[in-house]
């Protein structure tokens, strides 16, 4: 998953924003779990927000292989490809 | 060193912060003797049973108690067998006969608890080419089912049949089938399904089928107790019922019924169906005693929702907060897990059980005390419960003190 798409990334930070309970500095390498703290909770909640902002649906299989901002950004660069298709 | 359960070390600590002071642990109480259905000795004390999920009070049936005292002398104690070997008694048929005419549905397959039922359904009927549509608030049961099931999850946000529809539409044109799954009453708060809605969507798309789980819902609502798709006039729009017979039915085990043509195949694919040992022949005849009392069981419905009523009007004249509208489980919101677990102490040392709900096993992160009623409480017992919330609530500062009338209650 290198070169995490730019632009996605950039269109998450700001959906992130209100998920930042620690502070963290938001990039492509932030990581959900150990910079964040995200519980399944959490989880749930800001999947639902970037699912209405990019108009998608996130199967719940993907989310163990997304730990970062930029694995996610490039989950959803898939599914917005396939739902093209 | 690393251990094996160090990947619970986070919950471990958790655990204990929350519960490690010495007070009797939510979740290890022991029912050290049973007086009744909505009666138990607890920790030395006489304590009415507010949160066993036994809607209708049917544990001690006469009926159930009989058949299943002869089917223990005819029978013996287990079948030592699965379903496809040596575990398929004619009582066993008689019970799936029993369920399918129940229902008005071609097909029913027993299972051996709830819990396997929607494993194995979910897992064996869908596969890595379909999509599940699964409201985000399913039981564990649902959620492991349709993971071992391989197929896309796509959860929606409770009860919301607008959001399900966003997400069937951007599925539309892709192979592979779609099943919706949801729950008649949710279990945490007792909030029902808006199923007709929901039915509704599945209709505007093809090659879409629809899965409910009964559990909390069989006996409760309906005229003849079939649960939400009766009560809201879908059944036919039902593919698949999931339930068990763990609340309203009062024994053990759980069931799957469907017109599908060739639902029976199942029986030779369906995991948890042919790799575990089938119910013994008394709980299973137990379940065709109370099916018949549930199927008859339109005072007993009815009892039940007075009881809902006295005590959601009771728990929100105190001004507590409550989880939803008037339904067979009555949820207390508490502020946090800390004053919910001191809530519950102090309810059980008060004589009232009910169920503690933490989070992530409740919606909205809530701390729940989770009532669910029975038919058979009497309102003597209601005002207790009631009187009893009152004055927990009262000491741990959720509500103003309340009259002294009910406080000597
Ligand atoms: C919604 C729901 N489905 C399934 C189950 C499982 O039922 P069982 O107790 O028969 O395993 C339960 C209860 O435990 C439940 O609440």
């Amino acid at each position: 998953m290198s070169g995490a798409p730019a632009e996605t990334v950039a269109r998450l930070i700001p959906l992130l924003e209100p998920f930042n309970k620690t502070g963290a500095h938001l990039s492509a390498a932030t990581r959900f779990t150990e910079d964040l703290n995200f519980d399944s909770l959490i989880v749930m909640e800001f999947v639902a927000a970037v699912e209405d902002a990019f108009d998608i649906s996130v199967p719940l299989n993907i989310l163990p292989d997304v730990a970062t901002v930029g694995q996610l950004a490039a989950a959803i660069e898939k599914i917005l490809g396939e739902e093209k298709s | 060193m690393a251990d094996l359960f160090d990947r619970f070390a986070p919950l471990m600590a958790q655990r204990d912060a929350l519960l490690g002071d010495g007070g009797i642990n939510p979740f290890q109480v022991k029912m050290d003797e049973l007086l009744s259905p909505t009666e138990a000795m607890i920790d030395g004390r006489r304590t009415i049973l507010a949160g066993t999920n036994n809607y209708l009070g049917l544990t001690f049936s006469p009926e159930a108690l009989k058949a299943a005292h002869e089917a223990l002398e005819a029978c013996g104690t287990g079948t030592t067998g699965s379903r496809v070997a040596n575990g398929t008694y004619g009582s066993h048929k008689d019970l799936e006969n029993t369920l399918a005419e129940f229902f008005g549905k071609e097909h029913a397959m027993v299972f051996s608890t709830g819990f396997l039922a929607n494993l194995g359904i979910l897992s064996t009927l869908m596969g890595p080419e379909d999509y599940i549509l699964m409201d985000a608030d399913c039981h564990a049961s649902i959620y492991d089912g349709v993971r071992a099931s391989q197929a896309q999850i796509i959860r929606f946000r409770h009860n919301d049949a607008a959001d399900l529809e966003k997400r069937l539409a951007r599925l539309e044109g892709k192979p592979g089938n779609k099943l919706i799954v949801i729950e008649g009453i949710y279990s945490m708060l007792g909030d029902k399904a808006p199923i007709a809605e929901i039915v509704a969507v599945k209709k505007k798309f093809t090659n879409v089928y629809l899965l409910s789980d009964e559990a909390h819902s069989l006996g409760v609502l309906g005229r003849y107790g079939r649960g939400l798709p009766e009560e809201a006039g879908v059944e036919d729009d039902v593919d698949f019922i999931v339930g068990t017979f763990s609340k309203s039915v009062g024994t053990v085990g759980g069931f799957c019924v469907s017109n599908h043509p060739h639902f029976d195949m199942l029986r030779l694919v369906c995991r948890a169906y042919v790799f575990t040992a089938s119910l013994p022949p008394s709980v299973v005849v137990s379940a065709i005693a109370n099916l018949k009392l549930i199927k008859q069981g339109g005072a007993l419905r009815a009892r039940l929702m007075r009881n809902a009523e006295h005590l959601h009007r009771g728990l929100s004249d105190l001004g507590l907060k409550l989880g939803s509208d008037v339904s067979s489980v009555i949820a207390v919101v508490a502020p946090d897990p800390q004053v919910a677990v001191a809530f519950w102490r102090g309810l059980i040392e008060a004589g009232v059980y009910v169920n503690l709900a933490l989070p992530p096993a409740t919606p909205f992160g809530y701390s729940l005390l989770r009532a669910s009623l029975c038919a058979a409480h009497t309102e003597g017992q209601i005002e207790e419960i009631i009187a009893v919330f009152a004055t927990v609530a009262a000491r741990l500062g959720l509500i103003e003190r309340p009259a002294a009338k009910r406080a000597a209650g």
